[in-house]
């Protein structure tokens, strides 16, 4: 099996664009990131697009604007997580030789989708997804003793790492202090609406390589390589909710955890950033814990001792997460891949990490899915 | 001379039965295994935990334990109620026949503490050609309805 890199990145910034097309979006977003593999769209092999929204074929019709060389293009589509999944059946195709060179694109325009939410005919989507994630909390505060002190000092993080990144939706002008973040409008108690990610629009691309090709299209580069690459779904347990957009068993990001460890023969100590899948505060909480990066009901105290912050232990959501940087949905798991790949490579800037040499991105998809790659530096 | 009550309907047909007796406590549709004796809701086509397709649908009393809970602060979807206008409780609770549900509360956020028994109840929120559509929420059990 072939070994796979990351040749290029690009994305093009998360924000409310109601004058900006789907296609503009994800053409930017591509074009940038072949510029940054150093390749252009007659060198692809293949096209993986990922959006939630818009209509059928909207992907192949934005991907005709990069070129049309004849490639095959195909969606894929697995709610928040579709761009890590896109970026996966690029991984799996490149590492099984089937293709060299992958382009990966996810885009969505929530703005322009809004109107077709959830349906209140329909039991299953008649609770506003945040109030999942509250409950999540609700739950952690009665068995943990967790406050909403201890959640808005992790958004307050997110959001000064957000200031730091020139393609993050939200970019404060002053830093965010976790009182602030407490101030804000309630949404689904005990979440607030700065504990929350916004709507957005935006488009994210990652060009994909077999990693002999990458030493010879950059030398003297550092080769970036995926080490390991999980997709997961929901196991049975009782008190499983059936219902609505749900936050998903603890157990799969467990799991998704357990396979890249064996996969990349590494562990939690080896990880230096980590991207997780912050649309709540709450969870990038909870991922501490069941990704390994603190024990079971040290959380708290992690945060309280800054673990997680830029210059704690393993900094969490360099970019801002998605409660900062944004989350339109197809992009939001490419857009952390771009993140690592800037940190790994010493090209952040201002929110560059001393020490960076292995990153960690993990999204959940619908509460139903959990995806995860572990990117190498060598 | 009032006005007869309009006929209550549920919003979507196959979660939950309204009984005709105002006063009594409506029921929830699970799906019962029939080899494992696993229940479900909603109901469900194949056993989520043996994997048997002999699937029964069972009703049981809307009652259980409050393993969660939040206060959201947006109107109700779908009301038409000016009491729901304000925000809604959501909860998940805890069947004695296993199943953990996630639907509406009723009253305010201080009635509520995880652990605490709750009892079903129909709301209605709007009217439809002379019927009322209705949800399935839950109060704390001897709380007034």
């Amino acid at each position: 099996m072939n070994g796979v890199a990351i040749l290029g990145v690009g994305m093009s910034r998360f924000g409310m664009y109601p004058n900006r097309s789907v296609h503009e979006m994800a053409c930017e977003a591509g074009n940038l990131a072949l510029d940054d593999a150093g390749l252009t769209f007659k060198d692809i092999d293949a096209v993986y697009a990922g959006h939630i929204f818009h209509q059928a074929m909207t992907g192949v019709r934005a991907v005709k604007e990069l070129g049309m060389t004849g490639v095959p293009v195909q969606r894929i589509e697995n709610a928040s997580a579709t761009g890590s999944c896109a970026l996966r059946e690029a991984y799996l195709q490149v590492r099984s030789g089937v293709y060299d060179r992958v382009l990966v694109l996810g885009f969505d325009k929530m703005t322009q989708v809004m109107g077709s939410a959830p349906s209140p005919q329909d039991m299953d989507e008649a609770i506003l997804p945040a109030a999942f994630f509250a409950m999540w909390a609700t739950r952690r505060m009665h068995e943990r003793g967790t406050t909403p002190a201890h959640l808005a000092k992790i958004a307050a993080k997110n959001w000064n790492f957000g200031a730091l990144n020139p393609v993050s939706q939200r970019q404060a002008k002053e830093t965010v202090t976790p009182e602030q973040v407490l101030a804000s409008k309630m949404v689904a108690w005990p979440l607030t609406a700065m504990m929350s990610c916004p709507i957005g629009d935006g488009a994210a691309a990652v060009v994909v390589c077999r990693d002999d090709l990458a030493k010879k299209y950059q030398p003297g580069k550092p080769v970036i390589r995926i080490a390991a690459s999980h997709l997961g779904s929901e196991k049975y347990e009782r008190g499983h909710l059936f219902m609505g957009p749900v936050v998903g068993p603890a157990q799969m990001s467990r799991d998704a955890a357990t396979d890249i460890w064996a996969q990349a023969g590494m562990g939690p100590e080896d990880i230096d950033l980590v991207q997780v899948h912050d649309a709540f505060v709450i969870e990038e909480l909870e991922y501490y814990e069941l990704l390994g990066f603190c024990r079971e009901g040290e959380a708290e105290k992690a945060i309280e001792e800054g673990w997680f912050e830029a210059s704690g232990r393993t900094p969490f959501s360099t970019d801002g997460g998605l409660i900062a940087r944004g989350h339109p949905g197809g992009p939001t798991g490419l857009a952390q891949i771009w993140e690592t790949v800037h940190q790994l490579r010493g090209t952040a800037g201002k929110r560059q990490l001393a020490k960076a040499r292995a990153g960690l991105c993990h999204m959940m998809g619908g509460g139903s899915v959990c995806a995860a790659h572990i990117l190498v530096k060598e | 001379m009032t006005d007869a009550p309009r006929p209550r309907v549920p919003i979507k047909e196959g979660y939950f039965s309204i009984p005709d007796d105002p006063a009594a406590v409506p029921n929830v549709v699970l799906s019962r295994c029939a080899d494992c004796g696993e229940h479900f809701f909603p109901q469900r086509l194949v056993c989520g935990k043996c994997l048997s397709r002999k699937i029964e649908r069972v009703e049981v009393p809307a009652r259980g334990t409050l393993y969660s809970y939040t206060w959201v602060h947006m109107p109700l979807f779908g009301s038409m109620r000016i009491e729901h206008m304000e925000g809604y409780g959501v909860g998940q609770i805890d069947l004695p026949e296993g199943p953990r549900v996630q639907l509406p509360l009723a009253g305010k956020r201080d009635d509520y503490a995880v652990g605490i028994p709750l009892v079903g109840e129909v709301e209605p929120l709007r009217e439809e050609s002379g019927r009322d559509v209705c949800i399935l929420r839950f109060r704390p059990a001897g709380s007034p309805s």
